[in-house]
């Protein structure tokens, strides 16, 4: 469903991100996780389209980011890591600036969004302006414009900032619902726990660079003995790579 | 004083180590030459005005001197309104509040630290811009070096009492009233004022005054009401002070600058005092959201566009709704409907009946200069709407990124956005000072048509060059028109209408000659008239197409480079690899890669890992 393909991104001298090359098949909760700087936003951004990659092509259900961005983006339904949206729009209308994107018929889209914002506790608050709600609101009134169009892909950069527990466990359960549906999810976290408790498969990034893949059991099966948790297995790699990093 | 000292440090360090480019340098340097040029004006006009009034029999001083004294009292209420907007902004609605207010020490240090900032910051552009009419009251008056000093003695403690009396003022209303609605009302008000003075002293026909009968009149007037100043305005203060200085009477001068110095320090200590029970409750007040004015259940927008495409309905329905929503956008039409209204008014009042040259050539003449005008007027209306409309995208801009639309489809939906209304309003100008100049349908069909050519290119230019030098990060994106695109804005369109107005000038001046002398044209004449009008369409459409082209591939680039910004925040962390060391790191993976396929070790599953290293050899 996804394909990245030799993705390299270089900022002038910088490499942000060098020679990913990944596979990721419908219906899996893919987890991307690394330390700040290592090239996560860089590499979901290339997926989303809002970045062009140095070289490399991303494949979203085999239509090029790179020739046909638009038919790819329309594929794809991306939450940002930091919310930054209309401010002067409400939520509803919002949502129907989304939905006019993605040519979404008015029936089917009263009917979408009334049904995600009951879901996403913000049907109270949907005809005021997004300038009054709170961080975790604006956070999740994006999740429900990724969500509005069914998208077969959902790119996520960070799913839980700004979110309360109640918010957290119920993203943990739109994510799970859609997989089981067919939805590829391609997320990036901090949180290991997160990636741990809903992801099929992990891709570990350092340093721009893809270190590891493999699923919770395989990545634990290849540790070192007395590995309990992915979080052991992250600090173990992070390391490893910097030991290697420090020999060159 | 240590802890007003380090709350003011990150300000003045931000100052001092700015480092500019060469390109941002030449900018400054520019803008500074515009600035001194404006400065040199304003003396050179007050020189001029003092000089002809100090000529004036018995009247000339008491004249120059009142005038002072308006100017003064004209200074002090300007320093008031614009010291309780950076007042509300520094002290209640500042991003960096939350930080400063978090800090362990007292409110009424955090209040004394922003105060002395809102004080620099809403005087010291008028200060500086009324400064040169001071300077020639100097020099018209033969005043002494003294006069400088006094100058400064008294007009900074006038910026203190200005900036203290809004303190006093805002601090207990923001307990009443929310800060950012208090800002809303004041700078409404403030255009409101501006704009019914703008149009009274248009309306007041101030031409009169160089008619010698009505100048008359003025000065009799002006010495009728010889009404005294207050002396209980810091205003006149400063003038007493200032009048004495430049009569040499030094000892009433220094008892007026001690007064104005008392007065302010008194209304620093008073504001401290209030700032100790009451900035951190209105601070406080005013992080708490403002009720809800605006619902958006109406759906009429809706209803009128859908038919229209997806993505045009979508990005049509935004811009009107975030233009009426936000305060300082749509503000701004009343300044454009008193613009216009002036404009229509100056054609109404035109003595063309007084005029020596034949009414209906000079009408013509007008009407064909007004489409310059009305194309400048265009111009100036792009400049605040049509070109920070990319960047008041602000940091949402990657909601149309990710958005199924090509960056070229977007830049032309804008382009749609801005250009009805647009077209409209030039139309509607240009026909109504037709119709107030009676100009023939020749003219009048000229007109309409240059203009329906000419307002496609001054939009697309707005666009283009809005989305070549966009400010996604500017707070207020409406002031990125006074940057370097701005400015490539209005040269680019003012060289625009021009060219076009120039080429047309000739075939107007054949056909005029042919219609007056009622013959037909030759055809040589002909000829020329045709190729004149097909250059002029061909450079229309140039301005249409290329400003487009040039916007959407800088947008691209500029995207990147926004990128790249943030990517350089985290540059400790990124690796910079020569090919040697990338040979190295390979070589090393490789091997481990190896190792665990013969069973020595069991680390790095990572098939992906096997497959990269493969594809690298």
């Amino acid at each position: 469903m996804i394909k990245l393909i030799h993705l390299s991104k270089k900022y002038g001298q910088h490499t942000a991100i060098e020679n990913i090359h990944l596979n990721v098949s419908p219906g899996e909760i893919f987890g991307f996780i690394g330390p700040n700087g290592a090239g996560k936003t860089t590499t979901i951004q290339i997926m989303a389209g809002l970045l062009a990659p140095s070289s490399g092509n991303v494949l979203l259900s085999g239509i090029s980011m790179n020739s046909d961005p638009v038919n790819a983006k329309r594929l794809v339904g991306y939450i940002p890591d930091r919310p930054y949206i209309y401010e002067k729009l409400t939520g509803l209308e919002y949502l129907r600036f989304i939905g006019d994107f993605y040519q979404i018929p008015f029936q089917i889209f009263t009917q979408k969004s009334e049904q995600l914002l009951k879901i996403f506790s913000l049907i109270d608050r949907q005809h005021e302006l997004i300038e009054s709600y709170s961080h975790g609101m604006k956070q999740r009134l994006i999740m429900i414009s990724a969500l509005i169009h069914d998208p077969p892909i959902i790119i996520v950069d960070e799913p839980m900032v700004g979110l309360d527990p109640v918010a957290m466990k119920l993203v943990k359960k739109v994510f799970k619902t859609r997989s089981q549906e067919g939805t590829t999810i391609f997320l990036s976290t901090h949180t290991l726990s997160l990636a741990e408790q809903i992801c099929d498969r992990v891709g570990i990034i350092h340093k721009g660079q893809l270190i590891a893949t493999g699923s919770m059991d395989e990545l634990k099966s290849s540790a070192k003995a007395g590995t309990k948790d992915l979080e052991d297995i992250f600090f173990q790699l992070t390391l490893e790579q910097n030991k290697m990093d420090l020999m060159l | 004083m240590t802890a007003i000292q380090s709350l003011l440090k990150p300000r003045i360090l931000v100052l001092l180590r700015h480092r500019l480019s060469i390109k941002k340098k030449v900018g400054l340097s520019f803008f500074a030459g515009i600035g001194l040029m404006i400065w040199t004006i304003i003396y050179y006009v007050s020189y001029r005005v003092l000089n002809y009034f100090k000529h004036i029999e018995s009247i000339g001083d008491y004249l120059s001197f009142k005038l002072l004294s308006m100017i003064l009292l004209t200074l002090f209420s300007l320093l008031i309104f614009s010291a309780i907007l950076t007042v509300l902004s520094k002290l209640f609605l500042s991003k960096d509040l939350g930080l400063v207010n978090g800090l362990p020490i007292p409110s009424e240090t955090v209040f004394l630290a922003r105060w002395i900032e809102s004080t620099f910051d809403s005087s010291w552009m008028m200060l500086l811009y009324t400064f040169p009419v001071f300077i020639a009251y100097g020099i018209v008056f033969k005043a002494y070096t003294l006069y400088i000093i006094f100058l400064f003695l008294s007009l900074i403690p006038l910026a203190m009492i200005a900036n203290g009396f809004s303190s006093m003022i805002v601090m207990p209303v923001v307990l009443i009233l929310p800060a950012s609605r208090i800002r809303s009302i004041f700078v409404f008000l403030g255009l409101g004022v501006f704009i019914i003075l703008y149009i009274g002293f248009r309306i007041m026909q101030p031409e009169r005054f160089v008619n010698p009968d009505g100048f008359a009149s003025v000065i009799l007037y002006l010495r009728s009401i010889s009404m005294p100043s207050s002396p209980l305005f810091p205003s006149t203060w400063v003038f007493d002070a200032l009048k004495s200085s430049i009569n040499a009477k030094y000892t009433d001068a220094l008892f007026h600058v001690c007064l104005l110095w008392s007065c302010g320090l008194l209304f620093v200590c008073i504001n401290t005092l209030i700032a100790r029970f009451i900035y951190f409750k209105g601070y406080s007040k005013s992080q708490t959201a403002q009720s809800r004015l605006i619902t958006g259940k109406n759906q009429w927008l809706y209803k009128v566009m859908a038919k229209t495409p997806g993505p045009v309905r979508a990005i049509f329905i935004k811009e009107m709704k975030t233009f009426w929503r936000d305060q300082t956008q749509w503000t701004q039409l009343f300044l454009i409907g008193a613009l216009i209204v002036i404009y229509l008014y100056n054609f109404s009042v035109l003595p063309f009946e007084k005029s020596p040259i034949n009414a209906v050539y000079i009408e013509n003449l007008f009407s064909f200069l007004n489409i310059a005008l009305a194309s400048f007027v265009l111009t100036a209306i792009g400049a605040r709407f049509v070109f920070p409309s990319i960047s008041h995208e602000g940091m949402s801009f990657w909601i149309i990124q990710s958005s199924p639309v090509t960056i070229k489809t977007y830049l032309w939906i804008k382009w749609l956005c801005y250009f009805l209304p647009l077209f409209l309003l030039s139309e509607i100008l240009i026909v109504l000072t037709n119709i107030l100049l009676h100009v023939n349908w020749f003219m009048m069909i000229l007109s309409v048509v240059t203009i329906a050519f000419i307002s496609p290119g001054v939009v697309a230019l707005g666009i283009g060059l809005g989305a070549a030098y966009p400010d996604f990060k500017s707070e207020n994106p409406t002031q990125t028109v006074t940057g370097f695109g701005g400015l490539m804005y209005m040269f680019c369109a003012s060289a625009f209408f021009g060219s076009i107005l120039l080429l047309e000038t000739y075939p107007v001046y054949l056909i005029f000659n042919a219609h007056f002398k009622r013959v037909l044209l030759k055809d040589i004449d002909a000829v020329i008239v045709i190729i004149c009008f097909f250059s002029c369409l061909f450079i229309c459409l140039s301005f249409l197409f290329i400003p487009m082209w040039f916007g959407e591939s800088r947008l691209k680039r500029n995207v990147q480079a926004r990128n790249t910004e943030k990517f350089d925040f985290h540059e400790e962390n990124m690796l910079m690899l020569s090919d040697s060391e990338t040979e190295t790191r390979r070589s090393i993976l490789l091997s481990r890669v190896y190792k665990i396929k013969s069973g020595q070790a069991s680390r790095y599953p990572a098939k992906n890992i096997i497959e990269e290293i493969q594809s690298c050899h």
